[in-house]
Formats: structure tokens, C-alpha cells, sequence
């Protein structure tokens, strides 16, 4: 079952870093060709912006996903270091909990977001408001299942291996 | 957890404190406080604090937000029928707008809204926007050939500009003051307050009244927010709405005069000859891409009816 | 009693080693669920606090700097650098001072610029033996200094808040010399540091050595030409230079160095995707905690507080100080402006300053702000692109700290730095 969990991880973790390396190159060539449009062909395109936008707030939440697995969010650790082991090995189990559980939050209400704003318009793109939101819940649930299989490893007296140096 | 009348009401503006808008709905909120003797308060939070028009009419529909402030434009992809008041030389002047506005067109506006969840309350002035840039008077529509012309993140406007043969650039209102600097933009169009309070008078030196949208603002109350309210309540949050109506065109015009002073007094150049028959002419097909449904033709036929 | 769920819980799970991003928005949720507001707003405080346009300069500059990184490019330019300014010990301290002066200046986003110098000048520095918490203490703290030399959008932004009129070029006019000096104590704090850490000197390697490096670096230079003349010249915004900085440099690491491959490009991408998803989860969260922040009242019930404390002048300036300065270690900049400006303009002017000296101390002041934890993402950034945690760079940011306070006292204190500028030329 950790080995199942573990190759899923590792797939959607590698997965989501070639959507997002793809998702920055892309808004580089979106500005890059607004800016050509308008100063060499005197017109610019007027959905850049917000198609440049879109793809940031993807690659953003995503990233921001898989960071959980990866453990790259910066954090405060002059507590917890000062703490013996016991105290420490709990709050991070705790911290654990709690970022699954904000995920699953932001899975819901994410989710609820996206329903709710799903037959708006996102000016000058044409694409649903919900669009915008929709990476919220699918980054929301991915926290989840990077904090279980953070708190199965640990609970095993494993480590999960990151993959992103 | 709190009810209504436990804690005041929450409203949001994005102008500052003081503009006619904040202004107007302080004194909305007076009058609500005055007549249910202190049992209904609000507190309105200007300057943008809480968000983009955008965003704050969102939290209003979730109940987040009790009263909202906002332009007519951030509603235009929410709902089809507000199009119609944004519609580029619909209105032949100020008056024509607020006889409109005031009147059953307008209802029918503040009525569609329902449906998503905001209770339209009144239409607030937002002035003349017209069309300022730094290279020269604007007079028709063959003077703003090639102007790259910055606008709101809207459809509308990006089709207005492209049909008056204009480049429209999308920009942040933020970027704007140094992109006229240093070139990126030649122009914008607002209204004088605006055109004022940004700051781009300094840069834009030729304000063209082409006088092209007079889009209101509009008052809305939230949908949850109301389902808690009584009759009686409702009843005098709509009154009090409909009566901050005069008070805030009270203010709105002393508040354009200071504006169109202070900035000709700075020395710009303002363009009143326009050739108002041309402009018009080149909206035919933004009028056909916006107005596509027959509740909008009726409405247009309606407004147009009462010039 | 919102406001001490708010702080409370925030300070809890940040002692528990929660993440940043993850405790702010946790806090929030809380409160929004405490105080009866639907959570979706919560999420899209979120949300939209990410969808920012100027905030686009952060993965672009990021992106730049590590595509340098790996095809070679930051070393070069390690090189000229190291040759013209080597001999003086914290040389490249200096040198880091000045180019935010320089691009700050240009780009009035102090984000931008720490993103932008940042990803070249901290792995330079380290690679010469400075170590990274000075790196990054240097290039952040500096960073600030783009919103006191014009233009400047948030003095816009001041202008249009402050409620009786300031003009724009007035307030640009009198951040110039605040700017200087500010930056002129910043550059002293960094070589007296860099000295006491004796941090090594390198040796003049003479003309013929200087125009070889200075040749093999010029594609990399002309990446600041290209920024420079592009905004100036109007071809575009400050935003876009950093797009256009990453075609740039994409373009010589192909064709004219012909040092990337696809595996140093995938690495960078990936590099900048990291540092980009970090910082900005923290400023989405910080949105939905400044929202409530702004909503409970936080900075007017502080100013009332004030009001009941004391009324003499020079204690109620430092007072708004200390108070900016506590709201800025929370919230963002641009709210915080427009909050503040109606609500201690006011006080401020009854002591008799000046509204564009108040825009001044406004600035340097909320300045500081993105640059102290927890809420600092300028100096996130920084500890992002140096690869160090936030309290390994606290711990010795002090001296730049206590320089930046003693700018901002000068410039509370004496309206001269302030008002000359404007007076003579406005
Ligand atoms: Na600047
Ligand atoms: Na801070």
C-alpha cells in the first residue's frame, strides 16, 4: 500500500513539475509576444494578460502542491529545534495534520468556489471565472495525499525520498 | 457566530474615502441606523481595502459582503443586461442617463441582477469617460488611428477601442502612470475625477470629451444577506438607497467641476468639437456583438426611446 | 476577540513548525469560520492574491537568474564584477547596493528587484565566499530602496489615498534624496560587516585579464541594457522587462554561449517553479489574513489607541512608526496604504509634517515591512533564491534593520531630506 502511494506521489510530483515548467515557459512566450505585437506590429493581443495570469495561478498552486511532498515551504523551525525529540516528532505530526487538513479544506470549499463561478466569464479570454479557481481544489487534495503519505512514512519510521533538488 | 444586527453591515468601495461614491454610501448608512433607531448599522470599508470590484461583488454574492459599491463593468460578464447602460454613445447626455437610469430601464437592470445572487438597489453617476493621450487633440475617429490606448480588462472596451481604429492594451491601473511616461501607452480614457485623482493629467496633456460610455455605478445589497432581513428592514434599505441617489449627483457634480478646474488650471488641453456623428457611426458592429439577445434590443429601444 | 483568534492561532502553528503559508491560511480559515463568513472566501482571498499581474516578475526574474545560473552566464558576470570591485573587502556588498538602487529605481517593485538581483547576485556572492544569510540580508534589504526612488507606484497609489492632495511629482521629487541616504547607510552596514567577517579580497587582475572577463560577459550585461533602455524607451512596463529578460537570456545561452542544454533548461524551469510556488502561496495566504486584518479594523483601532496614549508630537510620531511598522510585519504594502494614509495622515499633519514627508516615511516604513517576518515577501524572495530558511537570515539582518530604522527616523525627523528636493525644482 506505502509503495502504491509512494509511486503515485512520485508520478504526480514529477508530472506536475513538467506542467509547471511548461506553464512558465509559456506565459514567457505569451508576454514576450504581447510586448513584440505592440511594439512591432502596433497591436497587441488583448487576452495576454489574463492567459498569462491563468497559467500562473496553475503553476503556482500546483507546485505549491507538490511542495508539501517535497518539503520546500519555509517554515519557522527555531521552536522545534529547541524541543526534544518527543515534542518534536509530535509537532510534526500536528504540522502534518494541519496541512492536510487546510488541503481538504481548500479541496471543499475550492471546489465550491469553482461550482460557484463556473458560468462567469473571464474577460477578454472567454474562459469560465472557474478556471481561475480550479487548480484551488485539485491543489487542495494533492496536500492531502503528500501529508498521509508523509504521515504513513513517518509513522513507519521512514522518510519520503524527494525528487525535486 | 453573529446576526445581522448584532454586527453592522459590511460595505465595500474601492474608491477612497471621500469620493462621492464613499460618500453617498455613508450617508446610505446613516439614514438605515436613523430609521431602526441604531438596530441596523454599516460599516463601509473604502479604498479598495477588501478587494477589486471584481472580487468584492464575489464575496458579496457568498454572503462575505452585506453591501457593495461597484461600476457596472466587473457585473458585464455576470450579467447580459448590464451591457446595455455600458454601451459606448447609448446616452446623448448626463440627463438622458439619469431619466433612464431612474426610470424603468433601469429597474430592469437592478431586477435581472437578483438571479445571481445581488439585490440592485440604486445606479449611482460615474460621470463622462472620454479619451485622453499624450500625442495630440482627438477629434474624430481618424485621430486615434494607431494610439496604443490603455483599457479596463473588459471586452467592451477592447472593441470599442479596436472599432475606433485604436490599439487597446489591457493594463493595470497601477502601470499605467509610468507606462504614459515612458511611452508604453499614448493614452486611457476616464472620467475627470479620475483623470485627476490618477495623476495622468500630468503626463496626458489632451482630454478629448468624446464623452463615449456613461456606465454608472451601481449600489448592490447581497442575496443571503437579505434573505435574513425583514420586510420593513428591506423596505428602508431601499428607500434610504433610492435617497442617497440625489445626494451623491450633488456631490459627484461639485466633484467633477473641482476636477475639470484643477486640471485646466495644470494647463490641459481640453477638445469639446468633436465630431460626435463619426464616433457614433464606427459602433455599429460593437452594439451588434454586445446586444444579441432580444431582452437587450427591448432595453436599448427603451433607453433610446428617451433621449 | 477575532483579532486575538486571528494573531493567536497564527503564532501557535508557526511555534508547531507549521509552514508559513499553510499557518496563515489555517489562522484565517479559523476566523472566517468563527466570525460566520462563508470559507470560500478565504479561498478566494487566495486565489486572487496569487492572480496579480505585477507579481508575474517573480517567476519570470527567478526563471532569468537561473537559466544564468546554469548556462554559465552569473559566472561571468562574477568575474567582471569580482575584477572591478575585488580589491575592496564587501565589494560586491557595495556592488549589490547600488544595482538595487539602480533597478529599483526603474522598476519601483521591490519584489521585482529582489527576483531580478537577487537570482544573479546571491549565488555570485556565495561562490566568492560570502556567506548566504549576508547574500541575502544585502539584496533584500536593499531591495526596498526602488520604492523610494522614483517612479514609484505605491506613491501613486499614496497619492491617491491621502485625501487632501499631494502631487505624484512632488512625492517622486522627495524620495530621492531619503533613497540615497538610505542607501548610502545600507552600503556602509555591508562593508563594515563584510570587513569584520573578513570576507576575502581579491586581486586586481590587471587590464589585459579585465577585458577578456569583461568581453566574455557582455551578452550577460547587456541583459541590464536591454531591461534599462526597454523601460525607459517605452517598449514596455517593468512587469514585462522580466519576460522579456528570460527570452533574453534564453536566447544567448543558445545561440551566442551555446551553454544550456535541455537538462540545464528543464533544471531552471524547475528551479523557478519552486521559488515562485513558495513565496507566492505565502503572499496568496497573507491576502485572506490581511483581508481580515482590514475587516476587523486592526489599524484604526491601534490608531485609537495611540490617540488615548499621548499627545506629544515627537511620541506620536514615532508612535505611527512603531505601529506602521508592526502593521507592515502583517500585511501587504498597497492595502496597508490605502488603510493607513486616511487614518494617520491626519494625526501626523496636526504635528505639523508635511503630506509628502508623511508619503515618504509611509514608504520606508511599509518598506521595512516586506522585509520582516512573518509576512515579508521581499525577504522571502531573498531566502528563496539564496536557498536559506527565513530565520538563518534573521538572525543577522539587525544592522540592516537598525540601518533602515535610522533612515526612517531621519526622515520622520528632519523634512529637510524630504521637502528641499520638491522645494527647489516642484
Ligand atoms: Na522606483
Ligand atoms: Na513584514
Amino acid at each position: 500500500m506505502l509503495a502504491g502511494l509512494a509511486f503515485v506521489s512520485r508520478w504526480i510530483s514529477r508530472g506536475t513539475l513538467a506542467f509547471a515548467a511548461f506553464g512558465l515557459i509559456v506565459m514567457t512566450g505569451i508576454i514576450g509576444w504581447s510586448v513584440f505585437a505592440r511594439y512591432v506590429l502596433g497591436d497587441a493581443p488583448a487576452w495576454a494578460e489574463q492567459a498569462a495570469l491563468l497559467l500562473m495561478v496553475w503553476f503556482v498552486l500546483l507546485a505549491a502542491a507538490v511542495g508539501v511532498r517535497e518539503q520546500f515551504h519555509l517554515g519557522m523551525t527555531a521552536a522545534t529545534d529547541a524541543m526534544p525529540e518527543g515534542l518534536r516528532r509530535l509537532s510534526r505530526i500536528v504540522a502534518l495534520l494541519c496541512v492536510a487538513g487546510f488541503g481538504a479544506a481548500m479541496g471543499v470549499w475550492g471546489g465550491e468556489l469553482v461550482a460557484r463561478t463556473w458560468a462567469f466569464d473571464i474577460p477578454t479570454l472567454g474562459v469560465p471565472r472557474g478556471a481561475a479557481y480550479l487548480p484551488l481544489p485539485i491543489a487542495g487534495w494533492l496536500s492531502v495525499l503528500f501529508a498521509v503519505e508523509h504521515l504513513i512514512t513517518e509513522a513507519r519510521g521512514r522518510k519520503v525520498e524527494p525528487l525535486w533538488s | 457566530v453573529q446576526e445581522i444586527g448584532e454586527r453592522p453591515l459590511r460595505g465595500a468601495d474601492t474608491h477612497p474615502s471621500g469620493y462621492p461614491t464613499v460618500a453617498a454610501v455613508d450617508h446610505f448608512g446613516q439614514l438605515i441606523s436613523e430609521r431602526t433607531n441604531g438596530r441596523l448599522r454599516l460599516r463601509n470599508y473604502a479604498g479598495g481595502q477588501l478587494g477589486e470590484e471584481k472580487d468584492t461583488l464575489e464575496i458579496t454574492v457568498f454572503g462575505g459582503l452585506d453591501i457593495n459599491r461597484v461600476n457596472l463593468a466587473p457585473l458585464n460578464p455576470i450579467e447580459p443586461l448590464t451591457l446595455v447602460p455600458s454601451l459606448p454613445f447609448l446616452f446623448q447626455s448626463t440627463d438622458h442617463m439619469r431619466r433612464s437610469l431612474d426610470g424603468a430601464p433601469g429597474r430592469t437592470v437592478l431586477n435581472a441582477l437578483e438571479r445571481h445572487g445581488l439585490i440592485g438597489l440604486a445606479f449611482y453617476d460615474s460621470g463622462e469617460r472620454s479619451f485622453y493621450n499624450t500625442r495630440g487633440p482627438i477629434r474624430t475617429p481618424a485621430d486615434m488611428r494607431g494610439l496604443k490606448l490603455r483599457v479596463q480588462t473588459s471586452d467592451l472596451y477592447v472593441a470599442l477601442v479596436q472599432a475606433l481604429g485604436a490599439s487597446p492594451i489591457p493594463m493595470s491601473y497601477g502601470e499605467v502612470f509610468q507606462g504614459l511616461v515612458q511611452g508604453v501607452v499614448d493614452g486611457a480614457e476616464n472620467n475627470w475625477p479620475s483623470y485627476q485623482d490618477s495623476r495622468h493629467f500630468e503626463v496626458a496633456r489632451y482630454y478629448s470629451l468624446t464623452r463615449h460610455v456613461m456606465a454608472p455605478e451601481v449600489l448592490v445589497a447581497s442575496g443571503r444577506t437579505w434573505a435574513k432581513l425583514t420586510p420593513a428592514d428591506r423596505e428602508i434599505i431601499r428607500a434610504a438607497a433610492t435617497e442617497s441617489v440625489p445626494f451623491m449627483r450633488g456631490l459627484w457634480e461639485a466633484r467633477e467641476q473641482t476636477a475639470r478646474q484643477a486640471t485646466l488650471a495644470a494647463g490641459v488641453e481640453v477638445v469639446e468639437d468633436l465630431d460626435r456623428a463619426a464616433f457614433e457611426a464606427a459602433m455599429r458592429p460593437v452594439w451588434d456583438r454586445f446586444i444579441t439577445s432580444d431582452a437587450q434590443r427591448t432595453l436599448v429601444e427603451q433607453i433610446r426611446g428617451m433621449a | 476577540m477575532e483579532l486575538i483568534l486571528l494573531l493567536g492561532l497564527l503564532a501557535l502553528l508557526l511555534i508547531l513548525g507549521v509552514p508559513v503559508a499553510f499557518a496563515l491560511g489555517l489562522a484565517s480559515l479559523a476566523t472566517f469560520i468563527f466570525m460566520d463568513i462563508a470559507p470560500v472566501v478565504a479561498f478566494q482571498r487566495i486565489a486572487t492574491g496569487v492572480n496579480v499581474f505585477a507579481l508575474m516578475a517573480i517567476p519570470f526574474f527567478v526563471f532569468a537568474g537561473d537559466l544564468m545560473q546554469q548556462a554559465g552566464i552569473a559566472e561571468r558576470l562574477v568575474r567582471v564584477a569580482d575584477a572591478a570591485m575585488g580589491r575592496m573587502r564587501g565589494g560586491l556588498g557595495v556592488v549589490d547596493v547600488g544595482a538595487s538602487m539602480m533597478f529599483g529605481g526603474v522598476s519601483g517593485s521591490a519584489v521585482a528587484s529582489v527576483s531580478a538581483l537577487g537570482s544573479t547576485l546571491i549565488p555570485m556572492m556565495k561562490s566568492k565566499g560570502y556567506d548566504a544569510d549576508y547574500a541575502v540580508n544585502v539584496t533584500s534589504t536593499s531591495a526596498i530602496l526602488g520604492i523610494l526612488i522614483p517612479p514609484s507606484h505605491n506613491m501613486i497609489i499614496y497619492a491617491a489615498a491621502a485625501g487632501v492632495s499631494v502631487s505624484v511629482a512632488d512625492l517622486f521629487l522627495a524620495g530621492v534624496v531619503p533613497g540615497i541616504v538610505t542607501g548610502i547607510l545600507l552600503a556602509a552596514v555591508a562593508w563594515f560587516i563584510a570587513v569584520r567577517r573578513g570576507y576575502p579580497k581579491g586581486e586586481f587582475p590587471g587590464w589585459p585579464a579585465f577585458a577578456r572577463a569583461f568581453a566574455a560577459a557582455i551578452p550577460g550585461l547587456l541583459t541590464a541594457v536591454i531591461i534599462f533602455g526597454g523601460v525607459l524607451g517605452g517598449v514596455f512596463t517593468p512587469t514585462e522587462s522580466s519576460a522579456v529578460a528570460v527570452i533574453y537570456t534564453l536566447v544567448i545561452a543558445l545561440i551566442v554561449y551555446r551553454t544550456l542544454g535541455f537538462r540545464g533548461f528543464t533544471t531552471a524551469a524547475q528551479n523557478a517553479v519552486k521559488t515562485t510556488a513558495m513565496v507566492m502561496l505565502i503572499i496568496g495566504s497573507a491576502a485572506a489574513f490581511g483581508w481580515l486584518l482590514a475587516l476587523l479594523e486592526a489599524p484604526e483601532q491601534l490608531a485609537t489607541l495611540l490617540q488615548t496614549l499621548t499627545d506629544n508630537p515627537i511620541l506620536i510620531l514615532l508612535m505611527i512608526n512603531i505601529i506602521l511598522l508592526v502593521l507592515g510585519t502583517f500585511m501587504d504594502m498597497a492595502p496597508l496604504i490605502v488603510i493607513t494614509s486616511p487614518i494617520f495622515l491626519p494625526v501626523a499633519m496636526a504635528t505639523g509634517m508635511d503630506p509628502v514627508q508623511f508619503g515618504i516615511m509611509l514608504m520606508l516604513n511599509l518598506g521595512i515591512g516586506l522585509v520582516t517576518p512573518p509576512v515579508g515577501s521581499v525577504l522571502f524572495v531573498g531566502c528563496a533564491v539564496g536557498k536559506i530558511k527565513v530565520e538563518q537570515a534573521v538572525r543577522t539582518i539587525w544592522p540592516f534593520y537598525l540601518a533602515l530604522f535610522a533612515a526612517l527616523m531621519a526622515i520622520t525627523f528632519v523634512p529637510a531630506l524630504s521637502l528641499t528636493l520638491p522645494g527647489l525644482l516642484g
